[in-house]
């Protein structure tokens, strides 16, 4: 009885995730000649840039964050670090100290008690001057052609506000690492898509670099929910300012290791969407707000209520045919035979050719954001994991985040969230 | 800038694929409906042809009607039948008409079957079980039982099984189950001329069986492997030739 409603209402889901699929591609295609044009082109002037570098706690990734920063390709007289140690307890502070020792031209250290990302970030804000701000968390590097990547953009259009790198997952080891390394591939190709629409989404904490006038238009960093990289977008948006991708701008961020830190990680970061996205949804349906308010960003809204009913669905089917597997065996034992080839027996449902053109779509997403990239990854080698896991583990955190939002619950578990 | 061209431009493409999916999954439901038809056409000539060649029993020996001469198209049509009453649903009137189409023709095969058992005696006497299910969700066990008996259709090839949906509207089937007195009360399974009703595993559903078929069912089987190691071609005939040969000793 529950699985025909299931199957019923799959169908409507299934032509929106498709009609967003054709829509990025096409509009990825569109741009394509543009997009290549934009790779071969260099910034030759050079603006001032101050990149503000939180710490709470990053005696582990601190030195190669910084020693990233000091080998950009960039006029060491334009390129200013601000590291801002947040109240660490370890000896994240004495690190930073040693490379202000070290390059007291270019980088200075402020400390202060723990507040929270948004205050480091801020502070670091209220002590620079130069043309362009940006961010880079403490256990994230950049390549060393970012910055001047990035500049391009905002040199070439004077309407371009700020401009979002491509990020990968560093040295991916463990499982759950291979897991963020393609998803993060895919969003290579959605970020860059999503940049040619003006709808991006987020100006991710690592080093997405803003005009200063986008400071003094719409304020300095908020709390947000803790997804303060999100909530300044939305803002961004709400006050028309332009933000774009640069594909070829590397940044690598350590992702969370285990399945437990990536949980609290991607909970955090499902729960600060829909809390901001309810709090500006004056943006929803909107169409001075362009393919962000009218296309971008209502889907990815009723994406987190379709990725929890797709997981239910698959669940439930998953789920039925265990039980008959089981039912079976209980019956008459395992008896295995060899599967034998009959046309017959294929199943050629709508749902099935639907869902193989959309697979079909989504590996030539992920094609295109390989190719996007300068850094190719063992795509074979992480796939595997990706695919296997991660349509059962996306549930998990979209499901609690969106009881969590519901019942208004307090966010303790954001302790537990090694990646702030 | 939103470009309202392009957003109509996906919506007919979108539209497209859903369309083209839409219709290829028709044509292959048809097709697929198309292939059970036909064989039961088959099937229907097959038991014409026996029926035919029954009627001319009076003037050809026994021993001239071989096992060949029931279908044994049966068993795999009705696991076709199923898959295509799951993929377009116990209501749809195709499947409702193949499903009446198949009970009829299992009737007339076990009518044959007994006819020959009748006319020829022991030696063809077909070991059969009549089983009725429903799939209405009145049935907790008919599932369970599904699997038990297409394990013992695995385990003995000569046990010719006719199953038949409790619930469709088919006099014949009426018939039969006023015939073995089977009230609502399911799965009901016939053996022999006697009706159990509730679940039986393989090895109780065993028991009720008579020894021919398992004595039948491993000298053929042993016979099979020594014949396809010394001279495969001759496999078919050897194997007949075996079981046909046991059953009669056996009886």
């Amino acid at each position: 009885m529950i699985y025909p409603i299931l199957h019923g209402l799959m169908y409507p889901f299934l032509f929106i995730s498709m009609y967003f699929q054709i829509f990025l591609l096409t509009t990825f295609f569109e741009n394509k000649k543009k997009i290549k044009h934009e790779e071969k082109q260099k910034s030759e002037v050079y603006p001032t840039v101050t990149i503000a570098v939180p710490c709470w706690n990053e005696e582990k990734t601190l030195a190669g964050t910084l020693d990233s920063l000091l080998q950009l390709d960039y006029p060491k007289d334009k390129l200013s670090i601000v590291i801002v140690d947040d109240g660490s307890l370890d000896k994240t502070l004495a690190i930073a100290k040693v490379y202000e020792f070290k390059n007291p031209n270019q980088i200075k250290v402020i400390t202060k008690e723990n507040g929270g990302k948004h205050t480091a970030v801020n502070l670091a804000l209220a002590s620079s001057t130069s043309d362009l701000f940006g961010c880079l968390d403490a256990d994230s590097f950049v390549a060393p052609n970012a910055l001047r990547s990035i500049v391009y953009y905002l040199n070439v259009d004077s309407t371009v506000m700020a401009v979002v790198p491509c990020i990968h997952i560093r040295n991916p080891r463990t499982f759950v690492q291979r897991i963020q390394a393609i998803e993060y591939l895919i969003n290579i190709f959605f970020r860059k898509t999503y940049g040619e629409l003006d709808a991006i989404q987020v100006a991710p904490g690592p080093f997405s670099i803003f005009r200063r006038e986008v400071f003094d238009k719409i304020g300095v960093y908020r709390k947000a929910h803790n997804t303060e990289d999100f909530e300044i977008t939305l803002r961004m948006h709400r006050a028309h300012l332009k933000i774009m991708n640069s594909h070829k701008a590397l940044v690598y961020t350590i992702g969370p290791e285990t399945f437990k830190g990536f949980f609290y990680q991607r909970l955090r970061w499902a729960r600060g969407f829909l809390e901001n996205a309810l709090d500006y949804r004056d943006l929803f349906f909107k169409k001075e707000y362009g393919n962000f308010g009218m296309f971008m960003l209502p889907i990815a809204f009723l994406f987190v209520f379709y990725g929890l009913y797709a997981a239910a669905f698959i669940i439930y089917g998953l789920f039925s045919q265990v039980i008959t597997w089981f039912t079976r065996f209980m019956v008459v034992g395992f008896h295995p035979h060899f599967p034998t080839f009959d046309f017959f027996y294929f199943n050629t449902n709508v749902m099935s050719f639907v869902t193989m053109v959309m697979f079909s779509m989504f590996l030539l997403a992920l094609y295109v954001g390989n190719t996007l990239s300068d850094d190719k990854q063992e795509f074979f080698k992480n796939f595997p994991a990706y695919f296997i896991v991660y349509p059962f583990f996306v549930p998990l955190f979209l499901g609690r985040a969106v009881i969590d939002t519901f019942f208004k619950r307090r966010n303790e578990w954001v302790l537990q969230d090694t990646k702030k | 800038m939103m470009d309202t061209k392009k957003y109509i431009f996906t919506f007919a493409i979108t539209s497209a694929i859903f369309a083209t999916a839409f219709f290829a999954s028709t044509f292959f439901s048809n097709k697929r409906v198309e292939s059970v038809k036909s064989i039961q056409d088959n099937i229907a000539i097959d038991i014409l042809s026996s029926e035919t060649q029954f009627s001319l029993l009076g003037e050809v020996p026994c021993s001239n009607v071989g096992e060949s001469s029931l279908s044994p198209e049966l068993s795999t049509l009705g696991d076709k039948l199923s898959r295509t009453e799951a993929d377009r649903g116990a209501e749809d009137n195709d499947v409702v008409y193949l499903k009446k189409y198949y009970s009829l023709l299992q009737i007339k095969d076990y009518l044959l079957s007994k006819k020959l058992a009748n006319k020829c005696g022991a030696a063809k006497k077909p070991i059969f079980i009549i089983y009725f299910y429903s799939n209405q969700g009145d049935c907790a066990d008919c599932e369970k039982e599904g699997y038990v008996l297409t394990r013992l259709r695995e385990i003995y090839p000569d046990l010719r099984i006719y199953s038949f949906d409790y619930n469709l509207d088919l006099t014949a089937i009426d018939s039969m189950k006023t015939i073995y007195r089977v009230k609502s009360s399911l799965p009901a399974l016939v053996i022999e001329d006697k009706t159990y009703i509730g679940f039986k595993t393989v090895e109780e559903l065993e028991k009720l069986l008579p020894d021919t078929l398992k004595v039948a069912t491993t000298t053929a089987s042993l016979s099979k492997k020594v014949i396809v190691k010394q001279n495969p071609p001759k496999v078919t005939v050897t194997a007949t030739t075996t079981v046909a040969t046991t059953t009669k000793a056996a009886d």
